[in-house]
């Protein structure tokens, strides 16, 4: 009877033996299982990122905001007159800009990015850049004129410390034609070039400056070029020197002879003076077109003028980037004079400065809240009898900016 | 006639500036103290003097190379700094 009983209890061991593997098996083949499909899942993420022969990706920017603004307008003799605006945003401080690269090679970069800016739909670059040799880079298509830092480095809204852009540096802007640009170590120091041939400057009847577009109105061409030296060899102090040379006038008209030389001069130093980080930018332009004869405007005789312009800003910004506190670490106060100068006894002449106080609250590397305080004086110099308005004209606005990279 | 005259000073200023960039090419050199330097150091020296520097995660190995050279057209960073910084990003 005994043996009876260990035979059973042998038996039913090894049932629930068999039962136990077979229990543990199942668990394995579905762990197997669940291995594989991260296994093909993994496969495919990495069949997506391998390497082909376009390697397109879409980055970009958007800023946009509220402005506050009060404008006190004073005619020689005459009491102010206000005007006042609150708005979502305008044409100076409204974008978005998706910004479409295309890297065809590891030699080849392709670059596009077009722009919204509240009224109209435009293009801020669209150019090829071919990487010939180290420190030699080609470049051919529509692209930012080398000339000073601002409007190739610091304009974009996720980067400029304050809402708006200083006065006076829209020129010259973006241009048709083909370019050469480097970076190159010299001992300790590095040193950069970045020229430019391009189709250039438009004289207009009234004196001011444009762009020619893509197709130019003379035979002439612009050149423009920087040349900047970074003396120290961890980076901190960059200065640089620009010059630029175009043939303005409309070809066959009274402004054949006319060219346009401009000057500049900029520098950018940015050092951790710890737990400040400090950020001083400053550029000088200098605008000088040959002497013409303008056409006078309603019967109005013809009329000349010294057709010199010249536009300078100087920016500091601190931000205690050592600090412990989160938040702290996050702020960073900025403060810009600028000044722009217009010709005296053109239409459109005014002497004017500009105060610009920004907080800033940087959300991550590359989002920021701005409050922008801006407060700017300017008093004409036109010519009355062709049409310019004399006068005061004092302008205080508010900005509240929201800016993005992504 | 002074019409001509400014176009060829255009293009000797031109042709003189290329001549100066090929003679300068041949001498240019970095000495050891910046050929040793890393590309985080690089990272937190460069990208700082526009804009806040960058977080490795913000972009994928390879769209580091892309921007990279998008970098390298603004800045005029040179080719090892380039390289050095991308490949920190991608770390």
């Amino acid at each position: 009877m005994k043996r009876f009983h260990n035979l059973i209890y042998a038996v039913l061991g090894l049932c629930g033996l068999l039962v136990t593997a077979s229990s543990a098996r199942a668990q394995q083949t579905a762990a197997d299982s669940s291995v594989l499909d991260r296994l093909t899942t993994l496969e495919q993420q990495v069949a997506d990122q391998k390497p082909g022969e376009s390697h397109f990706m879409v980055a970009g920017l958007t800023t946009f905001g509220f402005v506050s603004n009060k404008t006190t307008f004073t005619a020689p003799g005459a009491a102010g007159q206000i005007m006042r605006t609150n708005s979502f945003g305008d044409a100076d401080h409204y974008e978005l800009s998706p910004m479409l690269l295309w890297r065809h090679s590891n030699n080849l970069l392709v670059e596009f990015e077009p722009s919204f800016d509240g009224s109209s739909l435009g293009v801020n670059w669209a150019n090829v850049t071919y990487f010939a040799a180290p420190g030699l880079q080609i470049r051919g298509g529509y692209f930012v004129v080398p000339f000073g830092i601002y409007n190739k480095r610091l304009a974009a809204g996720w980067i400029d410390k304050l809402a708006g852009d200083p006065n006076g540096f829209d020129l010259p802007g973006t241009d048709f034609g083909i370019g050469l640009s480097g970076g190159l170590p010299l001992g300790d120091m590095k040193w950069s070039y970045d020229v430019s041939l391009t189709n250039g400057l438009q004289l207009l009847p009234d004196g001011e400056l444009q762009n020619a577009g893509i197709v130019d109105n003379n035979k002439g061409k612009m050149i423009s070029g920087r040349f900047s030296l970074l003396p120290f060899s961890n980076s901190c102090l960059e200065i640089g020197v620009s010059a630029l040379h175009s043939n303005a006038g409309d070809a066959g008209s009274s402004f054949t002879t006319a060219n346009v030389n401009m000057y500049g001069a900029d520098i950018n130093f940015v050092k951790s003076l710890d737990p400040i980080l400090v950020n001083i930018k400053g550029q000088y332009n200098r605008i000088e077109v040959s002497r013409q004869t303008y056409p006078g405007q309603n019967d109005a005789p013809d009329y000349s003028f010294s057709n010199v312009s010249s536009a300078a800003f100087a920016q500091i910004s601190l931000r205690p980037t050592g600090a412990d506190d989160k938040f702290l670490k996050n702020i960073e106060v900025a403060y810009r004079y600028s000044s722009y100068n217009t010709p005296a006894n053109s239409t459109w002449g005014a002497n004017s400065h500009q105060n610009d106080f920004g907080v800033d609250y940087w959300l991550n590397w590359r989002t920021v809240l701005k409050c922008t305080y801006s407060l700017s004086h300017a008093v004409s110099t036109a010519n009355a009898d062709q049409g310019g308005t004399l006068g005061i004209t004092n302008v205080n606005a508010l900005y509240l900016q929201f800016s993005v990279e992504f | 006639m002074k019409r001509k005259n400014i176009q060829a000073k255009m293009w000797i200023t031109m042709t003189g500036v290329l001549t100066v960039l090929l003679i300068v090419f041949g001498s240019c050199a970095e000495n050891q103290k910046i050929a040793a330097k890393s590309g985080a150091q690089l990272w937190a020296e460069n990208c700082q003097r526009c804009h806040n520097t960058p977080s490795p995660a913000s972009f994928s190995h390879s769209q580091w190379v892309t921007i990279g050279m998008h970098m390298q057209t603004r800045a005029q960073l040179t080719d090892k700094e380039r390289d050095k910084i991308v490949a920190f990003l991608q770390q």
